[in-house]
């Protein structure tokens, strides 16, 4: 996957583009907003790790002239202003992930393999986490009983399927009810109260023990470390 | 009291007061002068009378004179005005008014040796003003004449009275046409500071922006520039503060970062390394390796305090703009709970949230900012395997003054309450050098707390938990009315 970094601290850039390269990502860099705006008029890039605090222009803009020309490329925003205000806009603007600095490598990693499977590009369409393996292009979920050759294939209905996924591709992250909710059902579309509850006791079911865990009052996650 | 009520009601009692002072003064030179003139047309009267009487004596027959036997005849004059009078010729009275009595009205004794004289005499059932005159007896033979004219008081009085009534009246309604236009003038004068009130009434704690306000006289002109000179210094000194923060926190946490990516990069390295060229790792190479885990910890601290220290700028009063707003306290939680759950996991420790969905109006950064940090705390200084609980409950304490409480329990070792005083202290750590320094932090958790608590008039309540015997924070926000907040906002 191509990542535009737009970055204007040097030494940032380059680590960061060290540790993305070794991670397998091809990095292209720029400092200013303007140069980032250019380079975005190719389609070489597949996504963007934008910093706010340019020099010659808010990163902000950036995202709203980039999105003002009907591009959906994946946008994370990577900044040192850690308001709930300033979280919220960039956001709003149209971005995918917001991360402050500074901010941990993993977390990064791991916002960026959300995208990279989201847009298709990864090597491979498989998330796993401990011995469950949601293959998110053939909608199929294995389960490794034991050793690794001895895998059971799952059947999910649709809607199971998908909060599975949202949790897997989270894995670390709590999802509250009204997180999952948002991914399954659209704008108006009416929601049963326990809808996510039955999804979720059905996918335990068939899940080994503790693979998601509720977190009473506040949500569900799959840990990473299964 | 405002200006206005001031100005109308002072002026209008002096006015009041100074024309009734006028009034009385007026009333009584009235009644002098009024009485002058009456005194006067008495003695005009009695000397005509006099001056008749005394003609008629001498033009009459001296023979007539000496018959003094002849029965007394009495004039008697019908009276349509209100004077009464009596003439008398040697004691014996020759004419007299229908409305005078027989007798002498006045006692003889007391005007001797007066020619005229005025006194006051009760008769007929009224108070009279009274003159009696006597022709002066040049020789023994004339007789003595004395002429007697009276007046009624009352009907003195009521003429004065009806004099002096028609003069003041008009200044009664003068009073009353005056004091209207003084409400009027005093409104309408008052009418730009009054609108400066409101101006200022009506605008928010953070907005600093110039009054837009047109003054037509200099002093409230200079009021309004001074205050437009007030407000943009104070504009421009919390912007620089604000930028003074945001920029502190770019430039700090900007090569932060690069030090924690070139740790993760050295890792990175050092494990690749160590994997192709196994044989060739030395121990003092997994001794770097170990300093390279105390670098990243300490990056980690570092990044810690930088935040805890910027926060603690951010959460200062004159920091905080007063844009208060209603939000889901329960998601907010969420939000924070999911935010810290990869060190609470690291710690194996179990969260519960328990809340019902309760609105909150309150500045939500901060308040933001006081849940993580009660949290955090908790999953710090909690054991491994510990429980958290964080509660957020509606009371109603006394009638109508609700209060939504927020509390975060653990099953730590807990504070002994005789630290409770110092713990939001700047700096302070419970235990001192000997605080347990796995934990991350740099003292200042608590003092953003209070802080927080603070500026939303919050209390902060410690104690032990009774049900999971360790720290138990209890923070009371108050439940601010739709009504209320409006006028904030």
């Amino acid at each position: 996957m191509r990542i535009l970094l737009v970055e204007d601290d040097i030494p940032l850039a380059k680590a960061l583009q060290r540790s993305l390269q070794v991670e397998g990502f091809v990095v292209n860099h720029v400092n200013r907003g303007k140069l980032a705006l250019n380079a975005l008029s190719t389609p070489d890039q597949d996504m963007i790790i934008l910093d706010l605090g340019l020099p010659d222009m808010d990163g902000l803009e950036v995202l709203k002239q980039l999105r003002n020309q009907k591009s959906s490329l994946p946008v994370i925003i990577l900044t040192a202003r850690d308001s709930i205000d300033s979280k919220v806009k960039g956001l709003d603007y149209g971005a995918d992930d917001y991360l402050v600095k500074p901010f941990e490598i993993q977390e990064l990693m791991a916002r960026l393999r959300v995208i990279e499977r989201r847009l298709g590009t990864a090597n491979s369409s498989l998330i796993c986490v401990g011995n469950v393996k949601l293959d998110t292009f053939a909608h199929k979920v294995l389960v490794g009983e034991g050793n690794i050759d001895n895998e059971i294939e799952i059947h999910f209905s649709k809607k199971e399927f998908m909060v599975l996924k949202a949790l897997m591709e989270n894995a670390g992250r709590i999802l509250s009810r009204e997180q999952i909710e948002s991914k399954l059902y659209h704008w108006g579309e009416e929601v049963l109260s326990n809808a996510v509850e039955v999804h979720i006791h059905k996918l335990r079911k068939s899940l080994p023990d503790k693979f998601i865990q509720n977190v009473r009052g506040v949500g569900y996650i799959i840990n990473n470390a299964n | 009291m405002s200006i206005r009520r001031y100005l109308v009601l002072t002026l209008f009692s002096v006015l009041t007061l100074i024309t009734f002072i006028a009034a009385i003064q007026g009333y009584k030179v009235s009644m002098s002068r009024a009485e002058k003139q009456f005194d006067q047309q008495l003695l005009d009267i009695a000397h005509t009378l006099l001056a008749v009487q005394a003609t008629a004596l001498q033009t009459a027959n001296p023979t007539n004179i000496d018959n003094t036997n002849k029965p007394h005849q009495v004039a008697n004059v019908p009276q349509q005005g209100s004077f009464a009078f009596q003439v008398w010729k040697n004691d014996k009275l020759v004419i007299k008014s229908n409305n005078s009595p027989d007798h002498l009205i006045v006692s003889s004794v007391l005007f001797e040796n007066q020619l005229s004289y005025f006194s006051e005499v009760n008769f007929l059932e009224k108070r009279w003003r009274v003159l009696s005159i006597f022709n002066e007896t040049i020789a023994q033979a004339t007789p003595t004449i004395r002429v007697i004219v009276a007046q009624p008081f009352q009907t003195q009085f009521s003429l004065a009275q009806d004099l002096i009534l028609a003069a003041v009246t008009p200044m009664i309604i003068a009073i009353a046409i005056l004091s209207f236009l003084i409400y009027i003038i005093i409104t309408h004068g008052l009418k730009p500071l009054r609108q400066l009130t409101t101006e200022l009434g009506v605008r928010n704690a953070n907005d600093f922006s110039s009054l837009n306000l047109q003054a037509n006289n200099t002093e409230l002109s200079d009021i309004i520039i001074t205050l437009n000179q007030l407000f943009s210094r104070l504009d421009s000194a919390f912007q620089r503060e604000r930028h003074f923060a945001e920029d502190a926190a770019h430039e700090l946490k900007t090569p932060l970062s690069v030090v924690k990516i070139n740790v993760h990069n050295i890792t990175q390295d050092l494990s690749e390394r160590l994997s192709s060229e196994n044989k060739l790792v030395t121990s003092r190479e997994i001794l770097r390796f170990d300093s390279i885990k105390e670098l990243a910890s300490s990056v980690d601290r570092m990044g810690h305090v930088i935040d805890q220290i910027l926060n603690l700028n951010r959460t200062n009063t004159a920091q905080i703009e007063h844009s208060s707003t209603r939000f889901n306290l329960n998601s907010l939680l969420q939000q924070v709970i999911a935010d810290l759950y990869s060190d609470i996991m690291k710690k194996e420790q179990t969260i519960v949230l328990e809340s019902d969905e309760i609105d909150l109006f309150a500045h939500e950064f901060s308040v933001h900012l006081l849940a993580v940090n009660l949290i955090s705390n908790a999953n710090k200084y909690t054991p491994i395997g510990g429980k958290i609980k964080v509660t957020v409950k509606l009371i109603d304490e006394d009638k109508g003054h609700a209060k939504v409480v927020l509390s975060v329990e653990d099953s730590g070792v807990g504070i002994d309450p005789q630290e409770y005083k110092r713990i939001f202290d700047r700096f302070y750590r419970v235990g001192g050098d000997q605080h347990n320094s796995t934990a991350l932090g740099c003292g200042l958790g608590l003092t953003i707390v209070k802080h927080i608590a603070d500026m939303h008039e919050a209390k902060i309540e410690l104690s032990t938990s009774t049900l999971l015997q360790g720290l138990k924070v209890d923070v009371y926000f108050k439940d601010i009315q739709e009504d209320k907040e409006r006028g904030d906002d």
